[in-house]
């Protein structure tokens, strides 16, 4: 006997078993779920959820892993063809850890994004003023109440 | 993992939208048999121009079956060989520009969200593959979504400061809510977060060392809203999670690959996926009204401008159902879950004004949901009956050898792509005509139930804690 015909006999039962078997198959899923159906009362538009948080932080504020100013990766250069440029893309951020506190009636701990840009170094004001206690602004040594120049 | 610290407690409210999924009331119904009725009346309309025309033509009734079912079937192949290459070839060129993407400095403050219902199995590892992130700045919160078993005990013992591979001191905290499903507790972890990034995934799932970093280093372009990372089966070695490791491969993330060429990925898979908040916020947060929320909220994601990337190496490990009926259980939720999602943004679809990629999107995904399921089965029926009442054995042969050579070509592909096992590959020989068809039985029924408006419910699928190997 040829090998084609006893192939396409097999494959010919096996599309229908599979047929009869996904057809059985869904039937008893759907018997199966009318059983262990059950009545969900609509919910309430507000719920009361318990929150679990660490008290404080086990360990003072440190320095976590900086990462680089800006990471250019070269990427290997194939010999001819047109060649694949690499991208450059500027960081944005650098990741900074406060000390860790519990959210629940004490101040809150995460890493604030929106902060990060308000706690900057003396060198990011525009206007400083280098004094025998460092950089100050220079709206504080205004009102240092030192001698003005008029 | 032991309790370093002491917890504190607290209470308080979520409000939640009143928001329930998509049944049909008695108005529903009445639509519908007006709908019923209306292509009913088209359809005696077609039949009657049929029968007018039949004696015109040259052809008799049997011939013009004949003729009609070879051209259905021409259509059939052109549209599979069409698809087929037009997604590998996306896929490939997705593929040929993320390598030469480079790595950035780039590691904003996450929260990984974790939801969980009756996880009491596997939740303590998955938290411990949490803290094994190469990743320092992120901290962790578990939703208890009103779990029966001892899931809320487990969780508890987890909060505190825990130490993770790069940072001594992970925030693990806990919200213990009523139930109302998942949306509703990813909604609440979401809401408790101050990070500008957010992932969300399964308290079933387990997050490969580096899925962080590299995810989140697309947010770098501050047009990405949301990254979806690539989801693999870890519970292997039966027939039926081996064919869905395959299908994973390249059915899903092939297809996530081709529609990321283009920045426009329409489901940010459950088990993993990365937000910029304020692309959340903006799209209103996970809904309850459809049984696919993360198909839902990409879709409204997309539709506010945001761009979606895929993260190939971005690995969620999850469980896979080993049973039938549980995947039927599954591709019934995600079946129904894609169309309600579909219909409750019909608008973005029928009108390609308000955003063009979120059309584009959703009529790929009609069809991959509605049309391309109705056409398999149409297809293996026609050889079937060719077969038993007319004789043409060698057809169905022919027919099988074509689909399995495509998707043998299409599974060395993919396994190679991913360095995925090869021993999956043989699988593509039986992964058409018996898997898919499987599914896509599956598929048909639950299209037609939810078009009949049939109530559905979530369901658990139970599990049997393999991530703990």
């Amino acid at each position: 006997m040829e090998l084609i015909p006893i192939l396409s006999t097999i494959i010919l039962v096996a599309t229908i078993s599979t047929f009869i078997l996904a057809i059985g198959a869904y039937i008893l899923y759907k018997i199966r779920e009318s059983k262990g159906e059950q009545f969900v009362a609509a919910g309430p538009s507000e719920v009361i959820a318990e929150l679990v948080t660490p008290a404080a932080a086990p360990v003072p504020a440190r320095e976590v892993e900086r990462a680089p100013a800006q990471v250019v990766v070269q990427q290997p250069v194939a010999s001819s063809g047109p060649q694949p440029q690499p991208i450059f893309i500027q960081q944005q951020y650098r990741p900074e850890v406060k000390p860790l506190q519990s959210r629940v009636g004490v101040p809150t701990p995460q890493f604030n994004v929106a902060g990060y840009t308000a706690a900057q170094s003396p060198r990011d004001s525009k206007f400083m003023k280098y004094t025998s206690e460092g950089y100050v602004s220079a709206k504080e040594d205004v009102n240092a109440g030192a001698l003005k120049w008029k | 993992m032991k309790l370093r610290q002491k917890v504190k407690k607290a209470v308080f409210t979520i409000k939640k939208k009143n928001e329930q999924p998509r049944q049909h009331d008695n108005r529903g119904s009445s639509k519908y048999v007006k709908r019923i009725f209306v292509s009913g009346i088209l359809s005696l309309i077609l039949l009657f121009i049929i029968i007018y025309t039949l004696p015109q033509t040259v052809l008799d009734v049997s011939s013009l079956l004949e003729y009609t079912t070879i051209v259905a079937l021409v259509i059939f192949l052109f549209v599979l060989v069409i698809r087929y290459f037009a997604i590998l070839i996306m896929a490939y060129l997705y593929i040929n520009e993320y390598t030469y993407k480079p790595t950035t400095g780039f590691f904003p403050f996450v929260s990984i969200i974790v939801p969980v219902y009756n996880e009491e199995k596997v939740i303590a590892e998955s938290i411990k593959s949490l803290l094994g992130l190469d990743y320092s700045n992120y901290e962790i919160i578990i939703v208890n979504d009103g779990s029966t078993d001892r899931t809320k005990e487990v969780a508890e013992s987890l909060v505190g400061y825990q130490k993770g591979k790069l940072s001594a001191d992970v925030k693990v905290s806990l919200i213990n809510k009523p139930n109302g499903g998942k949306a509703q507790a990813l909604n609440a972890g979401i809401k408790y977060s101050k990070a500008e990034i957010v992932l969300c995934m399964d308290g079933d799932s387990q997050l490969s060392p580096d899925s962080v970093k590299l995810a989140v280093r697309h947010f770098s372009n501050p047009e990405i809203g949301a990254v979806a990372g690539n989801v693999k089966v870890i519970n292997r070695g039966k027939l039926l999670t081996d064919l869905q490791a395959l299908e994973y491969i390249e059915g899903l993330n092939m297809a996530r690959s081709a529609q990321s060429f283009v920045n426009l990925v329409n489901i940010i898979p459950g088990p993993i996926g990365l937000f910029r908040k304020k692309a959340i916020e903006e799209a209103g947060f996970y809904s309850s009204d459809t049984y696919a929320e993360d198909a839902d909220l990409t879709l409204k994601v997309l539709a506010n401008g945001w761009k979606i990337y895929y993260e190939p190496n971005s690995i969620s490990y999850t469980e896979a159902p080993e049973k039938l009926h549980q995947l039927l259980k599954q591709r019934y939720r995600w079946t129904r879950g894609i169309i309600q999602s579909i219909r409750k943004h019909k608008k973005l679809m029928v009108n390609p004004t308000i955003n063009f990629g979120d059309t584009f999107i959703m009529w790929t995904m009609a069809y991959e949901a509605l049309i391309w399921p109705v056409m398999n089965i149409a297809a293996n029926l026609f050889f079937i009956v060719a077969a038993l009442f007319f004789g043409f054995t060698s057809l169905i042969f022919f027919w099988w050898a074509g689909l399995a050579l495509l998707d043998l070509v299409t599974a060395l592909y993919c396994v190679a792509a991913e360095k995925e096992e090869f021993r999956l590959v043989p699988y593509s020989l039986i992964y058409r005509m018996v898997f898919i068809l499987i599914i896509d039985v599956s598929k048909v029924m639950s299209t037609i139930e939810e078009f009949l408006g049939i109530k559905m419910s979530w369901g658990k699928l139970e599990r049997v804690g393999a991530l703990k190997s």
